[in-house]
């Protein structure tokens, strides 16, 4: 094979190539700019691909309105791949480029995307609420095996990480409270600080924050997935409603779920804290469990167990719903589940924050 | 004979404890438009698939342009793919690019010319796969099942390959674009000089746009020949095939 070669004969105008015309051959082009090319000279041509005819013809007429050249001493085959690139050049002019968006641009679109999902997260609030009112008329069409599985995902397989996150949160602030009240001798109240903040807030917000990363986005795929496999459409075909089917058995899930994983997760901390208190402030086992009966009112563990179904309504229908409206392709799975955790992750700081207020003028 | 660009001998598959090849040879030649039918489960597709090099038979030996598919090193294999295009079966086109990107990636990863030149020539491509200038811009989502077709046949085009693998390029389309379809891969074919490997079920590709037909059947090539030299062979499966189009030919007539 020889290698694709051009010069350019000024005397003729003539644009002369030689050797293998491939899409690789595009270095071996002289530079024709601000010259006419009348002629297209192929003698010495061994292959021509419609990459290289592309080229060849893009040299000699930059644009597809110029004149077409003289085509000389083609081969017949090279001459029809020719003439066949020629009739569709035109479609090849080069187009405006992807339009760049300014600061300005880039602020107002992220505004409206937000307020979209705002409107859209309440839209979907008022259609979850008719499908759940048409349920409770139709007791039959619970999908209550959806309704099992679904639990045992989102539950029992989140009981690890809850109960060993917990305890290690629990063993780390045991820790740090028990070096400060060392100091004064308060080594006691070590018991009261640890229950407080396991059960009102730590316990709540990392169990949420854990299942809105491991639930939510699981959601979110699966869901969105469907959709782009058509099975959202198949459901609804089938005389189904997708929010009955998918959507009302996981919200129900997460709402018993979240609850029992709270819980789970205050005794590890608490169990967590218990261990270090032993080794690191001489507060025996059975003297943390005389505290504690004595310090812990059931206010504390109930706001932070009541919290926990709240954070579960706002996971299951951030999820579902960024699952329902992935469009059909691939990166928009992915879009979305990212939006999914990012838009449950600022709802839990957001109600929780909302919650501490709350609880404090209300005096609890 | 002419320059053989697929050469299969001997090939033996076994997939998940089941036989799907026994000791099966075929062969084209440069220039063949060829169309690989069988029954379901014939393993068709599992065949073009250890052709491209997607799937290890158990035992034989598959050549492309003389050179083993199986015993080449991944850069001899990367030179080997250049030379061939594959449209598979629902356009695989990647769905997060535009259409004009989507036939251009062959042209950014195995060729050093500036992106523009590519998208330039991704356009053409376009163009010759029968589709106006405005899909370039679009989404393959964005696209109709005839369209995506034609993006994928567009993106097989793009590195100008000698030969060209069709997974049932017309399943999915209604006989009017499948029927434009068949004529661009044939007006393709003889303008491009390619060689067209296709697997198919679709009778009216068969008797519109082929050179010739193998016919899988039992793991092994029942037969292969034009269509009028298929018809002797005395077979239940293709008397049964070539009846559902008789039969189908009468009930437009009663019409």
């Amino acid at each position: 094979m020889r290698e694709a070669s051009a010069h350019f004969d000024e005397a003729q105008g003539a644009l002369i190539a030689s050797g293998v015309w491939h899409a690789e051959a595009a270095s071996a082009l002289p530079n024709v700019s601000g010259k006419t090319v009348r002629i297209l000279d192929g003698a010495g041509v061994a292959e021509l691909d419609t990459n290289g005819a592309w080229l060849l013809l893009t040299a000699a007429r930059p644009r597809a309105s110029d004149p077409m050249p003289e085509l000389r001493a083609f081969q017949p085959q090279h001459l029809a791949m020719l003439n066949l690139v020629a009739q569709h050049a035109a479609a090849t002019a080069a187009q405006t480029g992807p339009h760049r968006e300014g600061m300005l641009e880039l602020i107002g679109r992220s505004t409206l995307v937000v307020w979209a999902n705002v409107v859209g997260l309440l839209g979907f609030v008022g259609q979850l609420f008719l499908e759940l009112m048409t349920l409770l008329g139709h007791p039959g069409r619970w999908r209550w095996r959806e309704f099992g599985t679904q639990l045992g995902s989102i539950f029992v397989g989140a009981i690890p990480i809850v109960a060993g996150m917990l305890f290690l949160l629990g063993v780390v602030f045991a820790y740090l409270l028990g070096d400060q009240a060392l100091q004064f001798g308060a080594n006691i109240f070590v018991v009261d600080g640890i229950l407080l903040a396991v059960m009102r807030e730590v316990s709540p917000v990392i169990v949420a924050v854990l299942v809105a990363g491991r639930t939510g986005a699981a959601i979110t795929a699966q869901i969105g997935t469907m959709k782009v496999t058509d099975e959202i459409d198949a459901i609804t075909t089938l005389g189904l409603s997708p929010l009955a089917v998918l959507v009302i058995p996981r919200m129900l899930a997460l709402l018993i779920a979240m609850p029992l994983l709270v819980f789970i997760g205050d005794i590890a901390g608490v169990v967590g804290g218990m261990l270090v208190a032993q080794e690191q402030l001489d507060i025996s086992y059975s003297i943390f469990r005389d505290r504690m009966v004595d310090v812990l009112e059931l206010t504390t563990l109930l706001v932070g167990l009541c919290k926990a179904p709240v954070f579960a309504v706002f996971i299951a229908l951030i999820a579902c719903r960024m699952g329902l409206s992935v469009t059909r392709d691939a990166r928009s799975v992915g879009a979305n589940t990212t939006s999914t955790v990012v838009q449950s992750l600022v709802a839990i700081i957001v109600l929780n924050a909302m919650f501490a207020v709350t609880f404090v003028k209300l005096g609890i | 004979m002419a320059e053989l660009v697929i050469d299969v001998q001997n090939v033996s598959t076994t997939l998940g404890g089941r036989s799907i090849h026994r000791d099966l040879s075929l062969s084209v030649a440069r220039g063949e438009v060829i169309a690989l039918i069988g029954g379901s489960g014939t393993g068709k597709s599992v065949l073009m698939r250890e052709i491209i090099g997607l799937l290890k038979p158990q035992a034989g030996r598959i050549e492309l342009f003389g050179q083993s598919v199986w015993d080449s090193t991944s850069e001899q294999m990367n030179t080997l793919r250049r030379r061939f295009g594959v449209l598979f079966q629902d356009g695989a086109l990647f769905s997060s690019l535009t259409v004009e990107d989507n036939v251009a990636t062959p042209l950014f990863e195995h060729t050093d010319l500036p992106h523009a030149t590519c998208r330039q020539l991704a356009r053409l491509k376009l163009a010759l796969a029968g589709l106006p200038p405005d899909t370039a811009g679009k989404r393959p989502s964005e696209l109709s099942g005839g369209m995506r077709k034609r993006v994928a046949l567009a993106r097989a085009l793009a590195l100008d390959p000698e030969l060209l693998f069709l997974d049932e390029p017309t399943s999915g389309l209604d006989p009017i674009s499948a029927r434009a379809f068949d004529k661009l891969i044939r007006l393709l074919a003889d303008s491009l000089g390619l060689t067209v490997f296709l697997v198919t079920h679709d009778l009216d590709t068969l008797f519109s746009i082929i050179d010739r037909v193998i016919v899988l059947s039992d793991g092994q090539v029942l037969g292969s020949g034009t269509l009028a030299e298929l018809k002797h062979i005395d077979d239940p499966w293709l008397r049964d095939y070539f009846a559902a189009r008789a039969s189908e030919g009468e009930t437009v007539h009663g019409n």
